[in-house]
């Protein structure tokens, strides 16, 4: 969930009004949002909605909170659309077809009239990184780079460009590198160098004088890709491989920006290839689709029947206007979402605009039986035979470390489960039967006054090729006794008292090649010709291992093939 | 101190009982006036002293000698002196060793009772070196030795009761800690003389009032019980404030109970409880559930991979192919999708199932209509484990399957969670946000003890979920988050906790 840290004072100058603590905490829910903290003249805010980009800004979150209470919806003139093609004057940006299967697209748009200052500057950079962070998936789909328009000669060109023969001095640094060398050298290089290191061109921007403006998606050039505090034009550019993301990312940058006080120049946009908006796109553009919603369905919904009035002013209050006509809502999406895949979308906006609070609850009506499942049925059968038995019963996690389920425990690993990305080896076993666990604890209980009777009814899990997955889950139970003198035949006796109440007629067979047993003090349990567990005294090389002086008995059954 | 009459034990009881203020109270009157041991004399007075119902009066310090079993012996046969001597008279002359022969006794014995006769002038040796009587009697000395044996044969002699000559005389006859040929043992005792204090007059007094007289039973046997003398007496009552020894019982784990009281909760609002395996796919964990291939929760910074197998050998038709189409350009779901190419070895690569939305998804094609589903499920997620954050822990959540659910309903729904199982005093709802459900809502709550928190998170799913497994109703979903409530429940304010090894702290652990 992305945060953002905003400076209170252009907050509320953005939301035009002032917020107390707690009406923060009321109004930020119609954002999806949570104040997360608030001193020092910043408001620190959470945004929980992965599928609303525009709300990561202060200006976002502002705009959507200004239009909730005024019920005003922001109008924007710099958009150009499928019929609308604003002015570019005499900025053009070419995207040339060196680029294609390298980072297909990159757009622009300029802006100017206010001028930078110190905090505009942080909350512009903040907005920027979320966009490409989070939404962006780290570059990946969206890199933007903001420069100094006056610096800048039109028409800028975008292309792919030889990683060794094209050379600038890149943000951060004095000298003149390769493209490649920046991916060596740099530290945005070695971070964000992955995304295209392997293409055999890399991104290149540069103006018509022929001097760099960035390596998208990398880092800006030294020169054009420094904004100060103190500039008033600004020129931004977007580049990725999906083209609805881009212009949302510069539909939402222009639509803050503006609201911050820019007044936003388009940009003619010559793409490299066909889109479903054509070859040339002037950005900012609206590219949202219209989506519909018939007031029957939003009433099945929602439980409650709202008229046409009621669902356009409750849309209203999100920012979207609409229509309604033979009882079906079309909406128009805001420039800077792009998040009405379905009509239940537009249902939800609904929802909020309308207050979730005046929804009155109701039990649903239908008539179902509740049911524990016939394994926790069985469980706590179990359970309740083990608990007579004098057992404590123990729950433990089921990520281990190898030392844990297969050294100390001397089986082989063949079976056992591994994580391929284990946060650390403490973690990095899925733990393939309840006896380790039980072992744990008696490592850590020398202090607990004997005898120590324990047992768990968890999952286990190892490797199984007959799976689907190649691996099963299942449900087992684990004890074990540990006292002065601990023998096979006590283990004997729980288990067969145990069984004669489960109704399980057993025999036994001998372990054969078992580390976690002393040979000879342990047998198989077969019960209807499947081995349905193993008991035994605990062989003492397993108890160095883990580090225990007292004699145990174990045992573990496979509680699924039991009943 | 405060004295509980019936708490005394009986030898406490019957000794105050039997004195009076002012007289000597002494371990011997005890053993003779009320047959006690003198294990229990000291018992009594210790315990009565402690309670500062007794006080010392005086302590004498004397000697003892006591006739060990040797001494004993010769009482009956006479000391190795005395038989030479007879001997003698009545043989005549005899060499050393014949006597010893003779009378049974060691050399040694034979030489130190010989040379105590020379000494005395009643025997001597002959040219011959036999040894001869020489006097018509016994020695004094030896006299003296027999009249101290036969005395001490009734009691053990006081030191302070002998003449110097009996002193001299017992010396040589007794050794400290009684060598075994020794006459006689030395006992070094000390007598201590004890008086009722006015705290223990007044106790005595409360002691006849409540007739408590120390002869109460103490153990109900089966002998009493079978012939009847249970009738002839009373019991004497327990101290009710006595320290309890310690049991350790077979339990229950306390955490399971809570969660067990979870699910027959869930169970009495008229859900079926649901389960699946640890390991999952990205299919099952996050494709069916409308999350993008991209999303940044499945990220490898978010979910564990399994090693081997890497992949899933498949994934269920019709449901891989209707899902990627919703992905794609939303199929016939009536959504416009995520418009990407949905990854076909991605969707089967292998994880530890990471939320427990994993068993809606997978009950979705096999439903019921109505129904309604819940499990408590395992789950795995990547994060630095702390107070806060498991390895592995468990989620609470379930689905409501019906032709005409709606919002309301959800709101009823979580309303009744709400207060049956977090037992809140007010509910509030806002809009959530989860990538599989629209509207999401999420509920928070006012908990008596721990105030406002958000208690779980819900909506309706997707249709892109719904309908790519087949289901044409509307499904609603929710999550309980009840970590906080068992936390509180069971009085810990650490996750980690839940699952601890310690064994000692779950046999001690137990639900508010």
């Amino acid at each position: 969930m992305p945060k953002i840290e905003v400076p209170e004072k252009l907050f509320f100058e953005l939301c035009g009004r002032t917020y107390t603590d707690d009406e923060m905490n009321d109004i930020f829910p119609v954002a999806k949002a949570e104040l997360d903290g608030h001193g020092d003249g910043t408001v620190k805010i959470e945004l929980n909605d992965t599928n609303r980009p525009d709300l990561w800004s202060v200006a976002g979150v502002a705009r959507a909170l200004r239009t909730y209470e005024s019920g005003k919806i922001p109008s924007y003139d710099f958009f150009s659309s499928r019929d609308v093609t604003r002015d570019c004057g005499n900025r053009h940006h070419y995207n040339e077809e060196s680029c294609l299967g390298v980072r297909d697209f990159s757009i622009s748009f300029a802006a100017e009239g206010c001028i930078v200052t110190e905090e505009l500057l942080v909350n512009l950079i903040q907005s920027q990184e979320k966009l490409c962070q989070n939404f962006g998936r780290k570059r990946k789909t969206i890199a933007i780079g903001i420069f100094r328009s006056d610096l800048i000669t039109y028409p800028i060109h975008y292309i792919g460009a030889d990683p060794d023969k094209t050379a600038f001095v890149p943000l951060g640094m004095t000298e003149k590198l390769t493209l490649r060398e920046i991916l060596e050298k740099h530290p945005k290089g070695r971070e964000y160098g992955h995304i295209i290191a392997d293409k055999p061109r890399y991104p290149y921007l540069f103006d018509d004088k022929g001097e760099t403006l960035s390596f998208s998606p990398i880092i800006n050039s030294a020169h054009a890709g420094a904004v100060e505090v103190g500039d008033r034009n600004l020129f931004v550019d977007i580049s990725g491989p999906i083209i609805d993301d881009i212009l949302l990312a510069a539909n939402i940058l222009a639509c803050d920006m503006a609201d911050m006080g820019f007044r936003i120049l388009p940009v003619r946009v010559h793409l490299a290839k066909d889109t479903k908006y054509g070859r040339e796109i002037t950005v900012p553009y609206y590219f949202q689709e219209e989506t519909q919603c018939s007031l029957d369905f939003v009433e099945k919904e929602l439980g409650e029947r709202l008229d046409a009035q009621e669902c356009r002013a409750a849309l209203q209050r999100m920012g979207v206007s609409s229509d309604v006509e033979d009882g079906v809502i079309t909406i128009r999406c805001p420039e800077y979402r792009n998040d009405f895949l379905h009509a239940v979308d537009i249902v939800e906006d609904i929802m909020i605009g309308h207050g979730l609070a005046r929804f009155e609850p109701v039990l649903p009506a239908d008539f179902t039986k509740g049911q524990l499942l016939p394994s926790e049925e069985y469980a706590r059968k179990v359970k309740t035979l083990m608990v007579g038995l004098g057992f404590q019963e123990m729950m433990y996690n089921y990520l281990g470390s190898r030392r844990e389920y297969v050294d100390n425990m001397h089986i082989s690993d063949e079976k056992v489960v591994f994580i391929a990305n284990p946060m650390s080896e403490n973690y990095e076993v899925v733990r393939p039967s309840i006896l380790p666990s039980l072992l744990e604890s008696e490592s850590v209980s020398g202090h607990a006054v004997y005898p120590h009777r324990i047992f768990e009814l968890g999952k286990v899990c190892y490797k199984d090729e007959n799976d689907n997955s190649g691996t099963v889950t299942r449900n087992n139970l684990g004890f074990l006794a540990a006292d002065n003198q601990m023998t096979f035949n006590d283990a004997s006796s729980y288990v067969n008292t145990l069984l004669y109440f489960l109704r399980i007629d057993y025999r036994l067979e001998s372990v054969e090649d078992d580390g976690r047993f002393i040979p000879g003090r342990a047998a198989k349990v077969v019960a209807d010709g499947k081995v349905i567990g193993v008991y035994g005294e605990v062989h003492p090389q397993v108890l160095e291992s883990w580090g225990c002086s007292m004699p145990a008995v174990m045992a573990e059954f496979d509680l699924d093939l039991m009943h | 101190m405060d004295i509980e009459v019936k708490n005394l034990h009986p030898l406490e009881v019957r000794l105050l009982r039997h004195v009076s203020p002012g007289e000597a109270i002494t371990s011997d009157r005890l053993v003779s006036e009320l047959g006690y041991k003198i294990g229990q004399c000291n018992q009594a007075f210790s315990w009565l002293t402690a309670k500062g119902l007794l006080s010392e009066s005086s302590r004498e310090k004397y000697t003892l000698y006591e006739l060990t079993d040797t001494g004993r012996a010769q009482a009956g046969e006479g000391l190795p002196a005395e038989r030479i001597f007879s001997y003698l008279k009545e043989h005549g002359a005899a060499s050393l060793p014949d006597l010893a022969a003779a009378l049974g006794l060691e050399q040694s014995e034979v030489g130190s009772a010989f040379g105590s006769l020379t000494g005395a002038g009643a025997a001597r040796l002959d040219e011959e070196r036999r040894a001869m009587a020489t006097g018509d009697g016994l020695p004094e000395e030896v006299v003296l030795q027999k009249a101290l044996i036969k005395k001490a044969l009734e009691a053990p002699l006081r030191e302070d009761g002998l003449t110097v000559q009996e002193k001299k005389a017992i010396s040589r006859l007794a050794k400290k800690r009684g060598a075994a040929g020794s006459t006689f043992k030395v006992i070094e005792k000390e007598d201590v003389t004890y008086t009722l204090t006015g705290e223990g007059d007044r106790v005595k007094k409360e002691l006849l009032e409540a007739n408590i007289t120390g002869e109460e039973f103490g153990l109900l046997t089966p002998q009493m019980i079978q012939t009847g003398s249970w009738k002839n007496g009373s019991f004497r009552p327990y101290g009710l404030n006595a320290p309890v020894s310690r049991l350790i019982p077979g339990r229950t784990n306390a955490y399971a109970d809570y969660l067990q009281w979870v699910k027959d909760k869930l169970v009495s609002l008229g859900f079926e409880e649901f389960d699946g395996p640890l390991v999952v796919n990205e299919f099952w964990n996050g494709d069916a559930l409308f999350m993008p291939q991209f999303h940044s929760a499945r990220d490898i910074h978010d979910v564990y991979y399994i090693k081997d197998p890497v992949h899933a050998k498949s994934i269920e038709e019709p449901w891989l192919s209707r899902v990627a189409r919703t992905h794609e350009d939303g199929g016939d779901t009536g959504s416009r999708g995520w418009g990407y190419t949905f990854d076909h070895e991605f969707t089967r690569r292998q994880i530890m199932r990471s939320q427990g939305t994993v068993l809606s998804a997978t009950q979705l094609p096999k439903a019921k209509i109505p129904g309604k589903y819940f499990g408590i499920a395992r789950c795995f997620r990547y994060d630095q484990v702390d107070a806060t954050h498991g390895a592995d822990f468990y989620q609470t959540e379930g689905i409501v399957v019906g032709k005409d659910v709606n919002l309301r309903n959800l709101l009823g729904l979580l309303r009744m969670f709400a207060t049956e199982v977090a037992g809140a005093e007010e509910v509030k709802y806002v809009p959530g946000y989860f990538p599989f459900t629209e509207p999401s809502i999420e509920v928070h709550i006012k908990h008596p003890v721990l105030g406002w928190f958000e208690l779980g998170g819900s909506g309706i799913f997707r249709p892109e979920v719904t309908k790519s497994l087949g289901l044409d109703v509307p499904v609603l979903a929710w999550g309980l988050g009840i970590d906080r409530m068992a936390l509180m429940h069971l009085g810990l304010n650490d996750l980690r906790e839940l699952f601890t090894p310690d064994i000692e702290s779950v046999r001690m652990r137990r639900g508010n």
